[in-house]
Formats: C-alpha cells, sequence, structure tokens
C-alpha cells in the first residue's frame, strides 16, 4: 500500500488508524483518494519549522505572497505609534521548494523578493531580492506512540542575502543582511484521527553585518566601525492542527527572542541589532484543489501579540504550489 | 538500503559538519573599534606653548590662572608622594593597567571620543505629546523625557568647540607652568618609579591629564549635565592613570586639577564666562520669532519653510545664527552670508526640483551607501563629530604632543562651529522649503532634517572642516576636499536638499574655515 501509492504520512496515517472501515471505501473512491494522497504530499514538508516530510522524489515548488503592516511598534518595551512613518508595510512574493532525497530526508530552499513602504513621512521604499535559505530536514525518528505517531526532526538550515541592500534603513531595510545559520529540533505528533501537535525549537547564529557608516551608537555606546555584532536568535513555537483529505489547518504561537542588542531609545530608530523579540499567533490553511492535480492554495493570518524593538502586525499570506512527482517507484 | 542510508548519514553529517564550521566562525564574531589608538609618545615637547595665542584666555597666566610654585623635589612631603606613587604601583590590579593603557592614548584623543560618544547618545529629538506638542528638553531636568540636551549639528558643533577649545587653553596654560617651574617627573626624579607610559623629559607640575580632566569634566557637566556619572569616573580614571603611571604625584595632580577647574570657571562664570553669554541661550526662540520667520517669508512673495515632521515640529534652533562665531565677527557673518536662492516659485527653482526628484526615482544602492555614509542624522555624533573622526586619526598619526592636538581639535572644531552659525544664519534668513515640501512625491533616503534648506549644513560644516584640516595637514588636503565634495553631494543623491544648497554651502565654507586658518596662521605655534 504504501509503496504503491507513495504519498508517505498522508497514507500511514490513513491505514493505521481507519484500515478496517475504509478498506472498502478505499476501492470505492480510488481516483478520489489518489488525488487526496497526492494532495496531501503538497501538505508536506514546505517549511522548515512543520512535521511533515516530502516523500522520496517529490518535489513541492511554488510562490507565497505575505503582506505584513503595523502602525503600532514597540519603542523598546513602550508601544507607540509614529507619524513620521505612519504605517510600514512589508510586502514579499518568495519562491520556494521542497524535495524528498529520501522519505527522511528532505531538502527545502526558500528566496523572498521584498517591498518595503511607509505610509508618512519621506521615507523611501525599498526593494529587492532579500535572503536566500537553503537547509535538510532530517526524520530521525518516527514511532508509534498510543494512538498517534510521533516524528522527532533536525533541521539545519544556511541563509544568505543574494543582493546588496542595506540593513541600515530600518524600518524599510529589506533585510537584516546577516548570514544566518539555524539548527531547529522539532517534534511532531499526530492521531489517526488527523489531529496533530507540532513543538519546535530554533536557535540561529548570525553573522555580522557591515554598514556604510564609520561609527554608531547602540546599546550604550558609541562604537568606531562599521561593522555591528549581531546577537543570536532563540525562537520557538507549538502548533495544534489538524491535517485530512486534503485539508490541513493550524492554529501556533511563535515566540523569539533576540539574544542581546540594545533598545531603540526614546525617539530614535531602530537598529539592526536591536533586541527584537515578539509573540506572535497565526493561523494557516492549505488546501488541495481536488480538480487540479498536485496543486494546493495557502492562505494564512498573523498578529504579533507582544514585542520589543518590533512592530505590532498582522499580516496574512497566500500561496499557490504544485507538486512534481519524479521517478515514482512501482505503482 | 545499507548505502542509502549511509549516503543520507553522510549528507548529514557534511551538513553538521559545515554548520559546525560555519557557527564557529560565527561566534568569534566581536566588534574591534577601527580606531585604534596607539601609545602616545609626543614627537616634540612644544615648550613654547605657553606663548601661543589664547583663544578665550590671555597671555597673563599668572593673574588670570595662578599656580603656586612646587615643593622641592628634596622635600619630605614629595618625597612621600613618590613613595605614594611606588606603593601604588606595587600593587596594580589589571583594571588599573588598563585604565593606563586606556590614557596612554593621549587624553585628548581620548577625550574626543568620549564627547563623540555622548553627542551621539543625547542627539535625539523630543518625542511628541499627545497633543502633538512637542516638549523642551530642560537644563534643569536632564533625567527627564525630553532628556537635556538635544545634541543636533548645531549644539554638537558649539559642544565640540567649547571643550577643545577649553582643553587648549588650559593645556596652554599648563605648558607655561610646566616650563616654568620645570618639575620633573616622578620616573626622572627617582629611578625606581616606573614609567608605564613613554617617558618624556615635559615637566610633570602641572599635571596635563589633570588639567585636563578637571577643565573637561567642568565643561561636559554644563553641556550633558545628565552624563555627570560618566564624565566624572573618566576624569577621575584619567587622574588616576597618570600617577599609576609614574607621570606624576599627588601635587603635581591637585594643582593640575585646579587649574583645569580655574580655566573652565572663567569660560563658565555665571554672567560674564563666554559659554554663558554667546548667545545659545535664546538659539531656541519661540513661538512668536517662529511665525515671524514665515511672515517674513510670505512677505517677500516665497513659500516659506514648513516642518515636514509629523506632527509638526518647531524649527531646530532658529537663533543660532546669531551664536557668538569663534573666528568671525557678528558683521562678517552677514557679509559671508550666500547670496539668495532661486525665487521658490521660479522656473529655476522648478528645475532645481525636477533635479532632486529624479535623484529620488533614481537612488543607486551606491548613492544610497553614499547617503548613508554622510548621513550623521539623529542618534549619531552629526557632522561635526564626522569631521572630528577623520582628524583624528591624522592627529595620532603625527604624535603630536597634547597641546598640539589640543589646538587641532580647537581650531577644527572653531572652524566647525562658525560653519554652523554661518549656515544657520542663512538657513533661516531665506527661510527655504525642502524639497519634498516643494514636491511631495520626492521621497528621501535619510530623515529629512527640521531646518530650512538654503544652505546646505553638510556642506558648510564640511567645507569649513577640509579647509582647516588642510591647513593642518596639508597631504591630506585633497582627501579632506573629495570628502567634503562627498558629503555635499550626498544630501543631494538622498533627494534633501537642492545643488544649489550643496554648492553655495560649499563655498561659504570654504570661506568661513578661512577665518580660523587666517587665526592659526599668526598663534604662535606654526604649523
Amino acid at each position: 500500500m504504501r509503496s504503491s501509492l507513495n504519498v508517505g504520512e498522508y497514507n500511514s496515517t490513513y491505514n493505521n488508524n481507519n484500515t478496517t472501515k475504509n478498506l472498502s471505501m478505499m476501492k470505492k473512491f480510488t481516483f478520489l483518494i489518489t488525488i487526496i494522497a497526492m494532495g496531501t504530499g503538497l501538505l508536506k514538508a514546505q517549511t522548515f519549522t512543520d512535521g511533515l516530510m516530502m516523500s522520496k522524489n517529490d518535489l513541492c515548488t511554488g510562490f507565497i505572497y505575505s503582506n505584513d503592516a503595523w502602525k503600532k511598534y514597540w519603542e523598546g518595551n513602550l508601544n507607540r505609534e509614529n507619524g513620521n512613518i505612519g504605517t510600514v508595510s512589508t510586502k514579499s512574493v518568495s519562491w520556494m521548494g521542497a524535495y524528498g532525497i529520501s522519505n527522511k530526508l528532505n531538502v527545502i530552499a526558500m528566496l523572498p523578493y521584498v517591498w518595503t513602504h511607509a505610509s508618512q513621512g519621506t521615507l523611501i521604499d525599498m526593494k529587492g531580492i532579500q535572503d536566500l535559505t537553503i537547509g535538510a530536514k532530517y526524520n530521525f525518528l518516527k514511532k508509534t506512540i498510543g494512538t498517534g505517531d510521533l516524528s522527532t526532526f533536525v533541521v539545519g538550515s544556511y541563509s544568505t542575502p543574494l543582493s546588496d541592500y542595506t540593513p541600515d534603513f530600518l524600518p524599510l531595510s529589506i533585510g537584516m543582511a546577516a548570514q544566518k545559520l539555524t539548527g531547529r529540533f522539532t517534534t511532531h505528533y499526530k492521531l489517526g484521527s488527523g489531529w496533530y501537535a507540532t513543538g519546535n525549537l530554533g536557535y540561529t547564529w548570525r553573522s555580522n553585518v557591515t554598514l556604510d557608516r564609520p561609527a554608531y551608537y547602540t546599546d550604550g555606546q558609541l562604537t568606531l566601525s562599521n561593522e555591528v555584532w549581531m546577537p543570536n536568535v532563540l525562537d520557538y513555537s507549538f502548533n495544534v492542527g489538524y491535517i485530512k483529505n486534503g485539508w490541513q489547518a493550524f492554529v501556533g504561537y511563535t515566540q523569539q527572542n533576540t539574544l542581546g542588542g540594545g533598545d531603540i531609545r526614546r525617539q530614535d530608530m531602530p537598529f539592526v541589532s536591536n533586541r527584537m523579540n515578539f509573540s506572535k499567533i497565526d493561523a494557516t490553511v492549505k488546501y488541495f484543489i481536488p480538480k487540479i492535480n498536485s496543486l494546493a492554495v495557502w492562505a494564512g493570518l498573523g498578529y504579533t501579540v507582544t514585542g520589543r524593538n518590533t512592530g505590532q502586525s498582522t499580516y496574512y499570506m497566500t500561496g499557490l504550489l504544485y507538486t512534481f512527482h519524479f521517478a515514482k517507484t512501482a505503482n | 538500503m545499507k548505502t542509502f542510508h549511509s549516503k543520507v548519514v553522510s549528507l548529514f553529517l557534511a551538513f553538521s559538519a559545515i554548520g559546525i564550521v560555519l557557527g564557529v566562525q560565527s561566534c568569534d564574531k566581536e566588534v574591534e573599534t577601527k580606531e585604534v589608538l596607539g601609545v602616545l609618545a609626543p614627537a616634540s615637547l612644544d615648550q613654547t606653548a605657553g606663548t601661543w595665542t589664547p583663544i578665550i584666555l590671555t597671555t597673563n597666566y599668572v593673574t588670570q590662572v595662578p599656580v603656586a610654585a612646587p615643593t622641592a623635589v628634596t622635600s619630605a612631603a614629595y618625597i612621600a608622594e613618590i613613595a605614594a606613587v611606588k606603593d601604588a604601583q606595587s600593587k596594580l590590579t589589571k583594571s588599573q593597567r588598563n585604565s593606563i593603557n586606556y590614557w596612554s592614548a593621549g587624553g585628548v584623543l581620548r577625550w574626543n571620543q568620549i564627547l563623540r560618544g555622548l553627542v551621539a547618545n543625547y542627539n535625539l529629538p523630543p518625542a511628541p505629546n499627545a497633543d502633538g506638542s512637542y516638549p523642551l528638553p530642560d537644563s534643569e531636568n536632564p533625567f527627564a523625557d525630553p532628556a537635556f540636551p538635544f545634541s543636533n549639528p548645531p549644539y554638537a558643533a558649539r559642544a565640540y568647540s567649547y571643550v577643545s577649545v577649553a582643553q587648549y587653553d588650559a593645556l596652554k596654560a599648563a605648558w607655561f607652568y610646566k616650563f616654568l617651574y620645570k618639575r620633573p617627573s616622578p620616573y626622572k626624579v627617582d629611578t625606581s618609579v616606573e614609567s608605564l607610559m613613554p617617558a618624556s623629559d615635559l615637566p610633570a607640575y602641572p599635571s596635563e591629564d589633570a588639567v585636563m580632566s578637571g577643565v573637561t569634566a567642568e565643561i561636559l557637566k554644563l553641556l550633558f549635565p545628565a552624563a555627570v556619572e560618566e564624565i566624572t569616573l573618566r576624569a577621575a580614571e584619567q587622574r588616576n592613570a597618570a600617577l599609576w603611571s609614574g607621570k606624576a604625584t599627588a601635587s603635581d595632580i591637585s594643582v593640575g586639577l585646579a587649574l583645569g577647574k580655574a580655566v573652565a570657571a572663567i569660560i563658565t562664570a555665571p554672567g560674564t564666562g563666554r559659554f554663558r553669554t554667546d548667545g545659545m541661550a535664546n538659539a531656541v526662540g519661540n513661538a512668536t520669532q517662529w511665525q515671524a520667520l514665515e511672515d517674513g517669508a510670505t512677505a517677500r512673495g516665497e513659500i516659506p519653510w514648513k516642518s515636514l515632521d509629523m506632527p509638526t515640529r518647531p524649527p531646530m534652533l532658529p537663533n543660532f545664527g546669531k551664536v557668538k562665531a569663534w573666528n568671525m565677527t557678528p558683521a562678517q557673518i552677514i557679509s559671508e552670508r550666500p547670496l539668495p536662492p532661486a525665487p521658490t516659485k521660479s522656473s529655476e527653482m522648478t528645475d532645481e526640483v525636477a533635479e532632486v526628484k529624479y535623484y529620488s526615482d533614481h537612488i543607486t544602492r551606491k548613492r544610497l551607501a553614499i547617503v548613508h555614509k554622510w548621513a550623521d542624522g539623529a542618534g549619531t555624533y552629526t557632522p561635526p563629530g564626522h569631521w572630528n573622526d577623520i582628524a583624528e586619526e591624522y592627529i595620532e598619526a603625527l604624535d603630536y604632543s597634547e597641546v598640539r592636538a589640543a589646538r587641532a581639535f580647537a581650531l577644527l572644531n572653531m572652524a566647525i562651529h562658525d560653519a554652523g552659525v554661518g549656515c544657520w544664519e542663512t538657513k533661516y534668513f531665506y527661510f527655504n522649503p525642502r524639497p519634498s515640501q516643494l514636491d511631495a512625491t520626492i521621497r528621501t533616503g535619510t530623515g529629512i532634517p527640521n531646518f530650512p534648506a538654503y544652505t546646505s549644513g553638510h556642506s558648510t560644516f564640511s567645507a569649513s572642516a577640509a579647509t582647516i584640516l588642510s591647513y593642518l595637514f596639508p597631504a591630506g588636503s585633497q582627501y579632506f576636499n573629495e570628502e567634503a565634495s562627498e558629503a555635499s553631494l550626498s544630501r543631494l543623491y538622498g533627494a534633501i536638499h537642492y545643488r544649489s544648497d550643496c554648492d553655495k554651502g560649499l563655498a561659504h565654507g570654504t570661506k568661513i574655515g578661512g577665518y580660523t586658518v587666517s587665526f592659526a596662521s599668526k598663534d604662535g605655534a606654526g604649523n
């Protein structure tokens, strides 16, 4: 069964929990199930933080559009608005791809193009290709516990700017311009009913960045250099979701803490090495379009609940992803 | 299966290895200052510095800032002081040795760095009140929000100049007494005293480090009252380092401290001191004066400057143009004022706006880097600080004595302050709008300053600085002038100034710098 459909996780879940009940139904809805099964392939391993994997030789690729906007932001811990910037919006279109080298090892890549804009004041919009992230995700443990499956993953990813954008024009810079190396540990537990929970812990090393100016003041001191020490970042998140029959929906909580850096001073501009912390909640839905083979639609919403030196942003995203099944094994 | 597994494992291991290597590299990422200062071993004693022309004091140091003759080096009191130095040296901690190393780069250079840090720390405009008005920084309540001061470019220009001039005058007085009394350094008197900074024949009484600590701290406490703790600690550290290093005894230091404070007292005497009477107290102006500036421009048929801050902010220091200059009279400030800009409603101005619009629409990465190199806006050490930054390496490279280093910064910062006065006088005389005011579609590559456009402050500061630095360090002349031109053009590239603001500002600054060159060429210090 498993190899015949080659849809990995969806299929195994289906069988583990509904075998007797659904064996006959499977025949009846073979066509539909095949489509759904392929569709669920799209729901897998499309991000670094989820608990899903692409099956061997499957390539999922597509584009995601996101729109993030904030009017209030935290100047240090002070929540405020600023008439000189109004609402700052960041739009991006990201290409992404995930490929199953094996059922246990996926490679993932991502590259956004970013536009920023301030609704008030005179500061100019920025735009450009941001950072390429490439990474590998390895499912080192998969085990049935109780009525569900436990999977654990390690993820390693590397990120580097692909254009020479400036990180010294916040909040309108399109990124931080640091090279990043992230190590991540993910635990995913899924019940046969389709309910699942995912937990994530990530640590990101960031390289120093270089500014176009010979000196800067941050964190209580003047530094006579164009080089800025970038604190590392710790993040963790927790998702609860439901995945079945071509649908995936989940809600999540994410916390990110920058492990060092100064606060934005009163009425100052933000600075690249600021201690940018936030916690946010989000909800995402992914849906496989039944009539169009291998095409999936994503949509999500998020909101920053608390923060420090970050915008109190609301964002939405939507994506369209397509899965190619290369070199399918026996059918 | 086996080979597949080993493939996966080796891939994973390879990835981890790359990760570890990159991780290790990024762990070692401490940022080193690009301004590493070497240990100062002055090339000359500058024995005649006591005769160089003072700026605020007169050469009659004996009546102005008297210093009594020291006790003989054979006296019991002095021998006890030497013993105290040796005792201190016998138990130096690592932190004390670090202090010696820090100050061995030269007090003038170190205080200049500290001052740039203070300017950057306090260079933030007040945040608006809930009703859209702005609170004023209050020197009587400097720790409040807003903090005092808002060390914007004119404030900073004046601050750099007072600190530099006060140090320079105090050190000339110190040199006068050093060579009058000729008391040697402890390590010359008693060879068992270690010399932990380069040995020199400079007499120790009064200690130049103590003089500097006293005069600098007193001036800085007025300029940056909320930084009193940092200032006081630094000043004490400088005196301690002088003693620990074997350069000075307790009496060299106490007399030096008193001399430094006496010079500061003359400069800052309430009611009579130059610092109190130079017009800075009125530089902010009041609502009636701000309205009169706008009405005046309207009456001349021009479009008056309007603040583009939101909410609208009162103009920055509109009466700074009436603050006393160092090397120019008020009449010279006015006579050197650039001719009027193109009328705001003229076709020339339309063309100027169109050129700015072009740069706004074509803000290349290369030009943006130039804009940001020179932005020196809120939260930075300002353009005057940038020129101190540039001067530092030239001063350091020539191993100037403390008094000659102080002269270089005093000349530089007088020229910069005078540029600030001349430029601000021009700005508020014409009250010309910024490009984004005349064409709201012009977006800028850096924050838009909250004062009129004509002429460019960056251009004026930079040309004046480049002029005096070219006089002091002729070998760097081409570099200084290229930097000044780039600083000037950065404001056009950033779409916050018209080209004529930049060109006229550069020419104005060059003339203003000439007045300080003229002073310098006759001050008796040679070059």
